[in-house]
């Protein structure tokens, strides 16, 4: 049986039913986005306050509660960075933001107490392609900073010598480059921020 | 790198080093089926070039005046699908009414773009990477044109392989995937065109 | 009369069995209908992205199919796609909500490829092909299957791209520092390279069983 075409049904009943997905749509996810709001904004302190402890090179258990008991115990917040109390002494971390290939690349730079030697690397945020630029989230690639200091020179995935050589990333040139420039910056802010203040 | 010059730089990105689809794998679906063919894929692609480049900004205007003032950034993706699909229907009855060349040429692949992945998915990355609108245009355009280099080219080269013995099991999707992999080898070769300071 | 309901129920344990059985192997979406491709390929280069991508594939196809396949009969035909669309992005918001909440590492790695699942071909596909015309259980079974069969063709991809591109499974090293890296694997080339590897071997066997009917 061939329903009947009417106005109603041509062109209000659509009108209507569209309205109550939509409607029923945007209860739902509204509903459970404000469930997870607060979760959700912690997520995203935890991981900024996590770069900074990584980059101080404190030690700290891997949870919510974790990062936040190291940080308000081992982490001094100054003006425009961070000291950090570690196991092997004071730190200083500060923010460092930079161009990447894709967008911005924003990271926590650790420094040991003569601001020169890095003390860690850790990436607060980064848009590079998965993957390839993405690796330099990866620990081997942030690991390798530490104890060396700036100027940095790239060399090829696995031959890193010398105190001032880092391995760039294989497949990821450009990423590499725009990585170590901002590694390079990092040591003058440090100075810049922290010493001469 | 100077922010004035990041829309170009981007533009030339998007095409070259980080194609929308030999790169991010996006706008897969038709690229497999309709380059079989060459003169639909020049239709189809200068279709994806025009939804896109006029989407992209779209969408950045919509979600930096409308989404993020009411904390709505969680429904981006219901609404971007909406307004691309509200653009498109637009575009195609506005063709259909004004040029019939146009339409025949571009306007019949519009409705098949509306669920290719590759223009919600440049949306999402310009969200993702904090584009300013007049970047997100020119992210647009050049993913746009980066598709449809991609699309040109594998169209050209399946026309070629007509001839070809290819094993049955390989045939359509399986050589298509084989020539694309290449075709992505091919690309990452630009990526030291674009210097940086 | 028992017979009768005896017969029904079995008839219908076949079909729901049918049901679940035909997209793991002959209607397979991704390489018989070659659907969906698109967006998970991308996170193909780690075994564990790729499984939340899946999970959430799986989640969505399902849930939309169940969900369209309850509506079948109110739907006006005119705003079908835009309906369809709707419900898909609605689960896939909700994936995209639970992973920012309870596992933000991931959904940083994955980005907007889950967004991206909204336009997975594989989802629309059954529901156009399966849900519309069919009972809700069966199109849960259906999408339920759909997204099983997609999901462990992708994780057979990403199995082979992260151990010969970076000698790992699952984060955990497992060939030792005599393996060099095939890095294109890790790199898009070597994602389009191990489909159509895959496809080709599984359609190779395909074609061989047909001769052989």
């Amino acid at each position: 049986m061939k329903a009947k075409r009417t106005f109603y049904s041509e062109r209000i009943y659509p009108l209507l039913f569209m309205f109550a997905v939509t409607f029923f749509c945007i209860l739902i996810t509204s509903g459970l986005q404000l469930a997870t709001e607060d979760r959700a904004t912690a997520n995203e302190l935890a991981f900024t306050r996590r770069a900074i402890l990584n980059a101080g090179g404190v030690a700290f258990e891997n949870t919510t509660e974790g990062i936040e008991e190291a940080f308000q115990s081992k982490i001094e917040e100054q003006d425009g960075y961070y000291v950090a109390d570690s196991n092997s002494g004071k730190r200083y971390i500060i923010p460092v933001e930079g161009p990447g290939l894709w967008g911005a690349i924003t990271i926590m730079a650790g420094f040991e107490e003569d601001l020169s030697t890095f003390s860690g690397i850790a990436i607060v945020s980064q848009n590079e392609t998965p993957g390839l630029g993405a690796r330099i989230e990866e620990p081997w690639f942030t690991e390798q900073f530490r104890g060396k200091q700036a100027p940095f020179t790239l060399v090829e995935e696995g031959t890193a010598d010398a105190p001032t050589e880092v391995d760039a990333i294989t497949g990821a040139t450009r990423t590499s480059e725009y990585f170590k420039n901002i590694t390079n910056r990092a040591a003058n802010d440090a100075k810049r921020i922290i010493g001469g203040e | 790198m100077t922010d004035s010059l990041m829309p170009f730089a981007v533009f030339f990105a998007s095409i070259f080093t980080g194609n929308i689809l030999l790169t991010n794998y996006l706008g897969m679906c038709s690229f497999l089926s309709v380059s079989k063919e060459l003169k639909t894929s020049t239709g189809l692609g200068m279709a994806v070039i025009f939804v896109m480049a006029t989407t992209t900004p779209l969408n950045w205007i919509v979600y930096q005046y409308l989404l993020i003032p009411y904390n709505l950034e969680y429904l981006r993706f219901i609404v971007f699908i909406i307004v691309i699909a509200a653009f498109v229907q637009l575009t195609e009855m506005t063709l259909e009414r004004y040029s019939e060349p146009l339409y025949q040429s571009l306007g019949i692949f519009l409705p098949l773009i509306t669920v290719n992945c590759a223009i919600l998915g440049v949306s999402l990355f310009m969200v993702i990477r904090e584009y300013t609108l007049l970047t997100s245009f020119f992210f647009g355009l050049g993913s746009g044109i980066g598709w449809f280099i991609a699309i040109i080219a594998m169209a050209g080269i399946r026309q070629k392989l007509k001839n070809a013995k290819i094993p049955p099991g390989l045939e359509g999707p399986g050589i298509t995937l084989v020539i694309a992999g290449f075709m992505a080898m091919a690309f990452m070769g630009f990526s030291g065109m674009i210097a940086i300071s | 009369m028992q017979n009768e309901s005896l017969e029904v129920s079995r008839m219908a344990s076949k079909l729901l069995r049918k049901t679940f059985m035909e997209p793991l192997g002959k209607n397979n979406p991704v390489f018989v209908q070659i659907l969906g491709i698109c967006s998970t390929l991308a996170v193909t280069n780690k075994l564990q992205n790729t499984m939340v991508m899946t999970l959430g594939v799986m989640f969505t196809t399902a849930l939309s199919s169940l969900t369209i396949s309850i509506l079948r009969n109110y739907i006006p035909s005119r705003i079908r796609m835009m309906v369809e669309t709707m419900v898909i992005a609605t689960f896939v918001i909700i994936v995209d909500i639970v992973l920012k909440a309870f596992y933000p590492e991931m959904w940083k790695q994955l980005g907007p490829y889950v967004g991206l699942i909204i336009t997975n071909c594989i989802i629309m596909g059954r529901i156009e092909a399966f849900a519309l015309q069919n009972k809700p259980m069966l199109s849960l079974v259906d999408g339920l299957a759909s997204g099983l069969g997609y999901a462990y063709v992708l994780l057979a991809i990403a199995f082979v791209r992260e151990l010969l591109g970076t000698g790992s499974l699952w984060g955990f090293q497992i060939l030792g520092s005599w393996w060099t890296n095939w890095s294109i694997m890790i790199m898009p080339p070597g994602g389009f390279f191990v489909l159509a590897i895959i496809i080709w071997i599984i359609r190779e066997k395909i074609m061989k069983e047909a001769k052989n009917d």
